[in-house]
């Protein structure tokens, strides 16, 4: 390697100053120092610039990061946790479990044995398959029916757009209930994940 | 989590955060407020303005963290919205970048509010022009070599993220750092000798 000049022991030097510099450098530039007036007083005067820097910080605001952490709202991903899910299913297992052993219960007689229940929910679940195959086939037909029905009287074209407003309005409620309250976020800005 | 809040990593805490641990968002703050609202007031020049906006920005990253790229450094990422967040304040409010002091709505200027380390008003005096020498000589500085020295200095990123985060060579970085100080140090070498 060839002797470094100058320039480059001041580029070091600065590397140095942010811990930056490989310990093979690091000696090149030990070395260098012990000889070199110039470079000694730049190093000095690097520190002396960092020193500046950390002696006009702002504070921070004590209470900086409770206002903060009193101010964040409730995130979109969060509804997403993984806890938020926890409940839903602890809820369906349960009612899995309550419905094999009610089904369980009913074919005890004639076969004594767990997989009984099993066997009950598969039967179940084709059963409900074939229903929901069916179902769909008729659907288009009665939603004609209905829709037809629906417009064939003023009374219950008036009952169906009521109903249709409640609707609305419980949704509307539903999502007023989970808006953040964002305080402390009177500007706007960029997308926070804009600029990524 | 396993590790102590002191060993783990940011990368550790926005998983909890994730998982539903509301609370190490605020070890999050912790560890970025000083860098974060020194790094604002430097571009923003006014302390109070420097809160609010780091409040603003630790709340919208917040709000997206589930987005987190974990494979990027969350410091790059904070400070990426932070710049974004002030380019567009310092937009909107039209700052003028080359003074040093502000004027308030009655006309009257404003001086920067900095704590001393002196006792005594001397020393109040003394720091709040070195406060403002600072201010002077950063705002002075290209924009260029700006943004690196205040992501460097008050963000304390390591070269690598500031790379990473301006998407240039490491070189490039180096170079305009070594520039952009010795630029600053030509306008601030009566205060280095204090």
């Amino acid at each position: 390697m060839n002797r470094p000049d100058h320039s480059t022991f001041q580029e070091w030097l600065n590397l140095d100053a942010d811990g930056r510099l490989a310990p093979a450098e690091r000696a090149r530039l030990d070395e260098h120092l012990a000889g070199c007036e110039e470079c000694r007083g730049e190093r000095e005067e690097l520190a002396a610039f960092q020193s500046l820097f950390e002696r006009t910080a702002v504070p921070v605001r004590s209470d900086f990061a409770d206002s903060v952490m009193a101010a964040l709202p409730h995130a979109g991903w969060e509804g997403r946790s993984p806890r938020t899910w926890q409940f839903p299913l602890a809820v369906a297992a349960m009612l899995m479990l309550v419905a094999g052993f009610l089904i369980a219960g009913s074919t005890a007689a004639s076969v004594p044995s767990g997989l009984a229940a099993l066997d009950a929910m598969g039967g179940m679940v084709r059963a409900a398959a074939l229903a929901g195959a069916g179902l769909l086939g008729a659907s288009w037909k009665g939603i004609g029916l209905i829709v037809e029905d629906i417009i064939s009287s003023p009374v219950s074209l008036g009952a169906f757009g009521f109903l249709v407003l409640c609707l609305n309005l419980l949704l509307i409620s539903l999502v007023r209930r989970r808006k953040p309250a964002a305080a402390g976020l009177g500007r706007g800005g960029r997308e926070a994940n804009g600029g990524r | 989590m396993t590790r102590g809040v002191e060993q783990a990593t940011d990368e550790d805490l926005v998983a909890a955060v994730l998982a539903g641990d509301r609370d190490r968002f605020g070890d999050l703050i912790e560890r970025y407020q000083g860098r974060l609202v020194n790094y604002l007031f430097r571009l923003l020049r006014n302390a109070d303005d420097a809160h609010d906006l780091a409040q603003e920005v630790l709340v919208k990253v917040y709000q997206v963290l589930d987005r987190y790229d974990p494979q990027y450094k969350f410091s790059t990422w904070l400070f990426r919205v932070a710049q974004n967040a002030a380019i567009d304040q310092i937009r909107r409010r039209r700052l003028k970048l080359v003074s040093l002091r502000q004027e308030d709505e009655e006309g009257e200027g404003r001086d920067w509010d900095l704590p001393s380390p002196e006792r005594g008003p001397y020393g109040d005096l003394r720091n709040q022009e070195r406060g403002g020498a600072i201010q002077d000589a950063i705002d002075a500085l290209p924009w260029e070599y700006r943004e690196l020295i205040l992501l460097r200095h008050f963000g304390e990123l390591p070269y690598e993220e500031i790379a990473r985060l301006k998407e240039m060579p490491l070189g490039t970085v180096k170079n305009k750092l070594f520039r952009g100080r010795q630029m600053l140090k030509e306008k601030l070498r009566d205060f280095l000798s204090d």
